[in-house]
């Protein structure tokens, strides 16, 4: 009997270290922060200054809801209080989506746009006029109602030789699967050479700007 | 403190080995909590935030307070589940826990949203394999808190025979 019951604890003891060892396991995998510094930037698609003591590279797609409250609610505060202030440097990455049928097509005008010196004001253009082109797919007329007819002129020159353009999008976008990007917006933080991932679908502006000063502080 | 591990009357069998149990297992799901408040607490309170807001539960202040005392309360269950100490109490506390993480989980991964678990730290994705590894933590607990309550009423006679 004391045999048999020392067998039975036994069993299920070693059921119980089984499940905990499962359980960390299970758990000791996490992506985490990567201790890599923030990759190659092309200037064309960032704001502020490079020597910011914080980068934050953001990978979007035009044509995605999320992306387009985060710019409207997230990006544009923190552009007026951080970037403008040389705190923070801003960097746009393409990530557009298969789902998204327009996507691809207004990365290569933003591409565009950046090749003439005009990111900011054709991504302001295509975040807030999100619903209409993703609608129609007429990206074109949203991007010339914000630019010169000059720089217009330099944008779809740029436009008509898609290869650069494309070359400068899949790049992003091989950044991102490096990183484990699968849905966009995702935000990474670069500081003190230790690039972090921001949690996907919480990044609100409040919660972003006490980690910053946080990261200002440090 | 007494009804930490309740001795069940001499030569009882059955009680050794539930005592047994009861051991490797406070001190699975002790370890289990305390790594989970260390992981976050070694990261700036603000990513938890982000985490917690993400599943869309919690207004902005109750995010804030969530993030700022969950991982200190983890870590305290942690202890006291190691330590032994008030062991229905915690692992009734453990189990109200873990369950409700599981369903603000469970809820959110139905509704599609593709975010963070948030339960180690931060960067896992919420999938089957967290759900998996919650659900697991939810048998054990509960199995634990009916043990604790099980042990402890069987020690009563016991006291009272000696008394």
């Amino acid at each position: 009997m004391n045999r048999l019951c020392f067998l039975k604890v036994r069993t299920l003891g070693t059921f119980l270290l089984g499940l905990t060892a499962l359980t960390l396991t299970l758990s000791s995998s996490t992506g985490g922060q990567t201790k890599a510094a923030a990759a190659a930037i092309l200037p064309n698609k960032a704001s502020g200054s490079k020597s910011a003591p914080i980068t934050i590279e953001v990978f979007s797609d035009f044509q995605c809801p999320a992306c387009k409250q985060t710019f409207l609610q997230t990006l544009r505060p923190l552009m007026d209080d951080y970037v403008a202030s040389g705190k923070v440097y801003l960097v746009h990455r393409d990530f557009p989506l298969p789902m998204h049928n327009h996507s691809r097509e207004a990365a290569r005008w933003a591409n565009a746009a950046a090749q003439a010196g005009k990111f900011e004001a054709v991504e302001e253009a295509l975040y807030t006029k999100q619903e209409s082109w993703a609608a129609n797919g007429n990206i074109e007329a949203v991007v010339a109602a914000v630019l010169s007819p000059a720089a217009m002129k330099k944008v779809r020159q740029w436009m008509q030789s898609s290869g650069p353009l494309d070359a400068a999008i899949d790049k992003d976008v091989e950044l991102g699967k490096s990183r484990r990007v699968s849905q966009t917006p995702s935000l990474f933080v670069t500081h003190g050479g230790e690039t972090v991932p921001l949690p996907p679908g919480g990044v609100t502006y409040p919660i972003l700007k006490q980690y910053l000063d946080y990261l200002l502080k440090k | 403190m007494g009804d930490s591990t309740p001795l069940p009357p001499a030569g009882s069998e059955p009680g050794a080995a539930v005592r047994v149990l009861m051991l490797v297992g406070r001190v699975a799901l002790g370890a289990v909590f305390v790594y989970a408040g260390y992981t976050k607490l070694r990261h700036p309170w603000m990513l938890f935030a982000m985490s917690i807001h993400s599943y869309q539960v919690l207004p902005e202040w109750g995010v804030t307070l969530v993030a700022r005392t969950l991982p200190w309360l983890e870590l305290a269950l942690g202890l006291l589940l190691l330590a032994g100490v008030g062991l229905r109490y915690v692992a009734s506390a453990a189990s109200a826990l873990l369950l409700g993480f599981f369903g603000i989980m469970l809820s959110s991964y139905f509704k599609g949203l593709g975010i963070d678990c948030g339960c180690f730290g931060f960067g896992e994705k919420l999938g089957v394999r967290t759900l998996l590894r919650d659900g697991l933590l939810v048998a054990l607990s509960l199995g634990l808190t009916v043990a604790a309550f099980w042990s402890a009423r069987r020690a009563v006679p016991a006291e009272m025979l000696q008394d």
